[in-house]
């Protein structure tokens, strides 16, 4: 009984994650964000001192710009893909259910951007090794490797809103879509402050509801450069922000499942 | 054949809304049919009828807007009857990033068939597709053909007791249409319903024991090959079609 739900879904994440790491664009994105980082060396020897910070700063942000293109891009085409050549037939025909293959198609992806981000994450520590004559590895890789943890949980975040979004439009509106709430995560908590400075009884309500429903990811940045600037911040937080982002995901998933489960393949 | 109705459509109704005017048009209209168990049945028609409509909805694919759908005892796309369910599609697709061995390892999968059963039912099932030598092979670099002979190996992989197959002869040469006849032959000696949709007159001739005309989405008639062949008053199954489809 167990494996005939497991089974299915491992089939699909397997054959998902393989599509992902035969794309030869995968490539052409791992090796671009590498010569990006590369160039960190350049900039950090024209700073006095900086040039660990500035390599680790410019590393992390192309691990995170490059890893959200992949999500949001392989993302935004799961369904698509399979609809438009026609797989989609040959699944929904086999005891397989919607939320089987959805939950497949984002493991999938998710082990993929987790193989992209370790493979990146290795590169700038060699890096950084190199760069640094003291050899500080052990808090460097305390450092970079919490980061990079941050930087997944909100791949898987953005992940899961492509995957929403795949589910029921095309890829273009799917990218505008998963990016335009991606950015308002950013701005999520800016909500909360115009509410408080508001006076309109109103408005604040109005506010604070769409900050309750949009996701609020400001908190994953300011943690990632507690973190860059060795401060560690409390399990609290940790747990709070792994509990919101995963209901979050849950969430997307489910909705996701029931809009495919919906809908007909002609 | 027992006489136990395995696919059993009452009149299914099914109109196809245009996405900019919403302007409806119908594409199936009032179809019944039964298909009863270890029968092989080919709906014919010419392009556009409506067969793979009517197979779609048979799979759960498609829901219809009126009417009613039962295989195998079950609403169409009830997870217990599609895993007793095989489905090769029209011009089948699949995944070109994949081998044609990575491809049925990944619907035996879906199936949920244990691991030490999927080797020797792909070995299997590699044979009796005449795959053996290209199975390591991208999918990409396959013929139509090889695709095709692929599609009906993965419609096999969880031996089942109905198949549909949606155009089964496309893209195959002579000596893969005769292949995929002895096969059809072997399934029904092992007592498979089978139904199919072709354009291939003399071949649903050769191994489907019954027919159903479709034309615009109205079954018109249907009738078992023997008494086509045996004194129905036409040349062969052709004359028989045309007759019909243009009445």
């Amino acid at each position: 009984m167990f494996s005939t739900v497991i089974d299915p879904i491992f089939a699909i994440a397997l054959n998902t994650f393989r599509e992902t790491v035969r794309d030869r664009v995968l490539y052409a994105f791992f090796v671009f964000a590498c010569l990006i980082t590369v160039l960190g060396i350049l900039l950090g020897s024209l700073s006095v001192g900086q040039d660990i910070r500035i390599v680790e700063d410019l590393g992390l942000t192309v691990i995170a710009i490059i890893g959200g293109i992949i999500a949001v891009f392989a993302g935004t085409n799961l369904v698509y893909k399979e609809l438009e050549r026609r797989t989609i037939y040959v699944i929904f025909t086999k005891p397989v259910s919607s939320w089987q293959f959805i939950l497949g198609k984002y493991v999938g992806l998710s082990l993929c951007l987790f193989v992209v981000l370790v493979g990146m994450g290795l590169f700038l520590l060699g890096l950084v090794s190199l760069v640094d004559p003291e050899h500080h590895m052990q808090l460097h890789i305390h450092g970079i490797t919490c980061s990079l943890a941050l930087v997944l949980l909100e791949l898987l975040f953005v992940l899961a809103m492509a995957t929403f979004f795949s589910t029921f439009s095309t890829p273009i509106m799917s990218v505008i879509f998963t990016l335009s709430l991606w950015f308002i995560g950013h701005l999520g908590s800016s909500l909360i402050d115009l509410s408080r400075m508001s006076n309109n009884p109103t408005a604040q309500n109005l506010l604070s509801t769409l900050y309750w429903c949009l996701p609020d990811l400001a908190q994953l940045t300011r943690v990632r450069s507690m973190l860059m600037y060795g401060k560690e911040p409390s399990q609290e937080i940790i747990v709070f922000m792994l509990s919101y982002v995963m209901a979050f995901i849950l969430l997307l998933l489910g909705l996701a499942s029931i809009v495919n489960e919906r809908r007909e393949f002609p | 054949m027992t006489g136990l109705n395995v696919i059993e459509a009452r009149g299914l109704c099914k109109d196809r809304v245009s996405s900019f005017l919403l302007k409806r048009s119908m594409v199936l209209d009032n179809l019944s049919l039964t298909v009863k168990q270890g029968e092989t049945y080919g709906l014919l028609g010419p392009n556009g009828a409506g067969k793979t409509t009517t197979v779609k909805i048979l799979l759960g694919l498609m829901k219809p807007d009126r009417g009613e759908v039962s295989v195998l005892g079950k609403t169409a796309g009830d997870h217990s009857s599609l895993k007793r369910i095989g489905f090769l599609p029209e011009n089948p697709y699949f995944y070109s990033h994949l081998t044609g061995l990575e491809f049925l390892e990944f619907i035996a999968r879906l199936f949920g068939l244990k691991r030490f059963e999927i080797k020797d039912r792909i070995k299997d099932l590699l044979r009796l597709v005449s795959m053996e030598a290209d199975a390591n092979k991208p999918m990409n670099k396959y013929s139509k053909g090889m695709l095709q002979r692929l599609g009906i190996a993965q419609s096999l992989i969880n031996d089942p007791d109905i198949l549909f197959w949606d155009e089964p002869m496309s893209g195959l040469d002579p000596i893969g249409r005769r292949d995929v006849r002895e096969i059809i032959n072997q399934l029904k000696r092992n007592g498979k319903t089978i139904f199919f949709n072709s354009h291939l007159l003399p071949d649903v001739n050769e191994v489907c024991d019954r027919v159903g005309v479709l034309v615009k989405g109205r079954l018109v008639t249907e009738e078992k090959i023997s008494n086509i062949d045996q004194g129905g008053g036409y040349r062969d199954l052709e004359d028989f079609f045309l007759a019909q489809a243009e009445r």
